[in-house]
């Protein structure tokens, strides 16, 4: 009979210790699962976070595509300093140029000029040589006419 | 499935869709006027079998084709053979739903109707923009229901719309090869592009015609007859041709690639580099619109819509 109590009372110990074991089990799942809650709420911060870098992202490549696709664009027309050269070199060949035709323009002038000058001199003289012929003849004339009346 | 509705459903195409504003539903407009609503959410998730994949409810809008749809935060908008309707989201999935209103814009002559082939919401003045057939965009009020403007100016119908938030302008393509800006404040003519006439572009074999718009306030797609091609609005020049064959018949700009859908059965990804960065098949043979759902974040799907065949088809857009 007292082994039979000692038995009873062993196993009675043994499944307290069991049950014991158990709780602390238990307390032991629940730690680790609070743990794979929280790992799993920061996962998805996480995601979200990375879907926001994502979205950042391909906006920045999206603008960095269309700066390239402008900038294509623009190589294709001509160098802007180039240019300007171009149209400096232009504008002083147009200035020594109108210079040029100021010149000639200035030289025909005074040629005119002088040209006009010499002609109407030329023509005064006519008209003086030929009073100077008139004259002569019209005092012939009178000389002759009074020779006639002396002789009469 | 009796002869007659089997026979509808091979030569069924489908114009337009759109997605109602809480996500969860998809409305789809076809040839023979009706539409078709879908649930998203039953054919998308995980248990989805045949059943949840047909519409969920579908009657007849139009006596014509219903060519353009579009959503505003409570009703759907369809236009087919010159009017518009609307019809309340909260209705559309009971049975039996009924037109909430009904408007026909003024047409100059009476004899023919012309088609509504596009429409353009514009959130900012609570407006909308129609292209017709009668070769002119009308804008309408959505709260008085009346027309306010009427932008005349292209010569052959207008297919497509766009809309420029920033500068409130509005941009159509049309049959006649033109892309023109319309000041929406106005109601000027604000500038004429012709497409067909810049050499890196045009593609004389396929015609003139533009079908499909896209803007993104600086930057424009359109495509059609000519090639698909980025252009910068400001400096007005072409920047990228894309190399795709066939014409396209719609295009939208989504994050930082264009998505575009034509007579080939796939949906191209294009960077706006120039290259194609995914080609994504599907089962139509001609896709006529494609729509992204952005307004529900569990099902961000793209879906298009087509032409032989009768069925939705959708691709996942690769993200």
């Amino acid at each position: 009979m007292l082994s039979t109590l000692s038995q009873c009372e062993f196993s009675m110990g043994k499944t307290l210790l069991v049950y014991d074991m158990n709780l602390r089990e238990m307390e032991n799942y629940e730690k680790i699962y609070k743990d794979i809650e929280n790992s799993i709420a920061a996962a998805h911060e996480k995601i979200a976070e990375c879907k926001k870098q994502i979205l950042q992202a391909k906006r920045i490549r999206k603008n960095r595509q269309e700066y390239d696709a402008l900038a294509k664009v623009i190589q294709h027309h001509p160098d802007r300093h180039e240019t300007l050269k171009q149209l400096e070199a232009l504008g002083k060949e147009l200035q020594h140029l109108s210079h040029i035709k100021e010149n000639v323009e200035d030289k025909l002038e005074l040629r005119r000029k002088q040209f006009h000058v010499l002609l109407s001199t030329i023509h005064e003289l006519q008209q003086t040589l030929e009073n100077d012929e008139k004259l002569s003849e019209a005092e012939e004339s009178q000389e002759t006419h009074m020779e006639e009346e002396t002789k009469q | 499935m009796d002869i007659q509705r089997a026979l509808e459903l091979l030569h069924m195409t489908v114009f337009s869709q759109s997605v109602s504003p809480c996500g969860k539903y998809l409305a789809a407009g076809n040839n023979y006027g009706e539409i078709a609503v879908f649930s998203l959410s039953a054919a998308l998730s995980s248990e989805a079998k045949e059943e949840s994949k047909k519409p969920v409810v579908s009657f007849t809008a139009h006596d014509g084709p219903v060519y353009a749809m579009v959503s505003t935060e409570r009703q759907l908008l369809s236009a087919g053979n010159g009017e518009v309707k609307a019809w309340n989201w909260s209705d559309i999935v009971k049975k039996g739903c009924k037109e909430a209103w009904s408007r026909r814009p003024p047409y100059r002559s009476s004899l023919e109707v012309p088609e509504i082939n596009s429409l353009q919401l514009n959130p900012k003045d609570n407006s909308l923009l129609l292209a017709g057939g009668d070769c002119s965009v009308h804008a309408m009020d959505l709260e008085s229901g009346t027309f306010t403007h009427e932008f005349r100016g292209h010569s052959d119908y207008v297919h497509c719309l766009a809309l420029r938030d920033q500068y409130q302008e509005c941009l159509s393509g049309s049959e006649d090869g033109t892309v023109r800006m319309w000041d929406l404040r106005t109601g000027a003519q604000v500038q004429v592009i012709e497409v067909h006439k810049y050499e890196e572009c045009s593609r004389p074999q396929n015609g003139k015609w533009i079908r499909c718009l896209a803007t993104d306030c600086d930057w424009m797609v359109c495509g059609g007859g000519p090639a698909l091609t980025l252009w910068h609005l400001r400096s007005v020049t072409p920047t990228t041709v894309f190399p795709l064959p066939h014409c396209q018949q719609h295009v939208m700009f989504y994050q930082d690639l264009i998505l575009s859908a034509g007579h080939s059965p796939a949906i191209n990804h294009l960077q706006i580099s120039g290259e194609l960065r995914a080609q994504i098949p599907c089962t139509p043979r001609s896709v006529h619109s494609l729509c992204v759902n952005q307004r529900s974040p569990e099902h961000k799907v793209a879906g298009c819509s087509l032409e032989g065949g009768g069925r939705m088809a959708r691709g996942r857009g690769a993200e």
